[in-house]
């Protein structure tokens, strides 16, 4: 019998996540969303304004056609397998 | 610049320390994946060279990658911005360094351990029991430093990269003992099902738990400050980090659902899979948001368009991830090439790229001068890029020629000329990836020791 073990280990797991999420919350860490966002910024200097070039959109262009080519791609193949073991 | 401000950002020898380590086994993992590759095409391949032939190069690679690579260089990161995010210094840098030294002695015992024949078979826990406990170890040494830092902290907040890092090292630490099984020395396994599925539980959460909320803490801070954008919602953000500890701890049994493990576990793994689109979707649409309108300023950047591009493969990996949970689909996608590729993009499509991203990003504020050479961080992006999707498509096709000729019953020696060509395109593109490190290795070392950029 090992289940008992693997329950007893994920429900603690449940358990201390739990705890740290209370001990979080009791602490105002949840409060002052708005700051928060702005937390990464302000641990920076000010930086310069960013230099901004044609090649640079284009190069993002490139890159979202090419996730969205393996995404299709992956789709057709995922729907083709569904279809062939289904059917 | 205050006296705290100049302290943060001249002094971080941990963070250079971690850097170094990332970027030397970067190239020596790659290089132990090429060797692999080479055999995959021509099995007699250095066929005389016991301590380096197949069985020990893989798991080499991936040992090397995992511990070597990806998660020092985003240790590298979090040793960096999680104190300039909490305002404070980092509790120990004499500790910080030592754990460096011994994080590098630990993964060089697994490489040579292995290369010796000293494995305990368990795939991605094959590094043999001294070396465990050296991990464990090293983690639990990293654990004390960040949590003592946190404890030491002045910003009262913490913001959601200090949630995923800690999470993320406080769990491995935890999970690497028990996936190892490292109260039984002689083995270092279970029995039967059991050991499978404890295997697969730490096995998948190496990737969830480790990998992924470092590299999540990554972006959650690299992305706003290279766009100069504020994060869109914290709240988003603290919600996907929450779901992600939820939903991603049961996922590793979708690894064995052709095996006889209990039904209900197999169904809590499978459903969790699907519902792992909930944490990614929630990261990625807030990311997504906080960069709107700045492609420009993101590739415009080294470090952005590294992270950028992991977030992308981070959105690819998972809607995959989900879909091979799915019993039908996994008949044809499981135990072959799918599963390699698939792997491939998540460990280095998002969380080795944007390691690579993460280290460009501080190098420069822990060296105090300019990246040695934009250009070569550029090149080695663009053979990342190129190398690690043609990986992803060959993979993917590789895998569905042997999954329906198994599926179909076909014998194997029909199969194995069918998918050489897809080998030898494989170790091509990999090729690309090798050469990307040790660009990378060059690019870093002479940033880190010989820059002579002016100061910024």
């Amino acid at each position: 019998m090992y289940y008992p073990y693997f329950i007893a280990y994920m429900a603690s797991g449940f358990v201390i996540s739990l705890v740290i999420f209370f001990w979080a919350l009791n602490k105002g860490q949840f409060n002052n969303q708005q700051r928060a966002r702005f937390l990464a910024l302000e641990s920076h200097a000010a930086a310069g304004p960013i230099k901004l070039s044609r090649k640079g959109r284009l190069h993002a262009v490139i890159l979202l056609i090419m996730a969205s080519a393996g995404l299709v791609t992956s789709m057709i193949a995922v729907t083709l397998i569904v279809l062939n073991l289904v059917g | 610049m205050d006296r705290m401000e100049e302290s943060l950002q001249n002094n971080n020898p941990t963070a250079k320390a971690f850097t170094l380590t990332s970027a030397a086994w970067f190239a020596l993992a790659t290089s132990f994946g090429m060797i692999a590759a080479g055999y995959l095409i021509a099995p007699d391949f250095m066929a005389n060279i016991e301590f380096i032939h197949f069985g020990r190069a893989r798991p080499m690679h991936v040992n090397a990658v995992l511990f070597g690579f990806v998660t020092p260089g985003l240790l590298a990161a979090a040793f960096y911005f999680i104190p300039r995010l909490l305002r404070t210094e980092l509790y120990s840098h004499k500790l910080g360094v030592f754990n460096a030294i011994f994080w590098n002695i630990t993964v060089l015992s697994g490489m040579i351990g292995i290369s010796f024949g000293y494995t305990q078979g368990r795939e991605y826990a094959e590094l043999p029991w001294p070396v465990d406990i050296m991990v464990v170890i090293s983690f639990t040494l990293v654990v004390i430093n960040l949590l003592l830092t946190v404890r030491n902290r002045v910003e009262p907040i913490l913001y959601v990269s200090i949630w995923y890092g800690m999470a993320a090292v406080i769990l491995t630490a935890c999970t690497y003992c028990i996936g190892n099984v490292i109260w039984k020395p002689d083995t270092g396994a279970l029995v039967g099902i059991p050991d499978a599925i404890l295997l697969w539980f730490y096995g998948h959460n190496i990737f969830g738990l480790l990998l992924t909320p470092l590299a999540l803490a990554a972006a959650y801070y690299v992305l706003p400050i290279e766009t100069r954008s504020p994060l869109y919602s914290h709240t988003l953000s603290l919600i996907g980090f929450w779901s992600l500890i939820v939903v991603y701890t049961h996922i590793g049994t979708h690894h064995l659902l052709q095996v006889p493990v209990p039904t209900w576990l197999k169904t809590i793994s499978i459903v969790d899979s699907i519902a792992m689109v909930i944490p990614v979707m929630v990261v990625l649409i807030n990311l997504w948001l906080t960069v709107k309108g700045k492609l420009g300023a993101i590739h415009a950047s080294i470090p952005a368009k590294f992270i950028f591009t992991g977030t992308i493969f981070y959105f690819f990996v998972n809607i995959q991830g989900s879909m091979m949970a799915l019993p039908v689909v996994q008949r044809i996608t499981h135990f072959n090439n799918w599963v390699v590729g698939h792997a491939h993009i998540g460990v280095f499509g998002f969380a080795g790229v944007t390691a690579l991203g993460a280290l460009y990003f501080i190098l420069p504020r822990i060296t105090n001068k300019p990246l040695y050479s934009k250009f070569l961080a550029d090149l080695q992006y663009w053979l990342v890029l190129i190398g690690i999707t043609g990986f992803a498509i060959v993979l993917t096709i590789v895998g569905l020629i042997q999954g329906n000729a198994w599926y179909n019953g076909e014998t194997l020696y029909r199969t194995l000329p069918e998918i050489q060509p897809y080998y030898v395109l494989r170790a091509s593109l990999g090729a690309f990836i090798m050469i990307g490190a040790y660009l990378g290795l060059y690019n870093i070392i002479r940033t880190l020791y010989f820059n002579r950029g002016a100061s910024t």
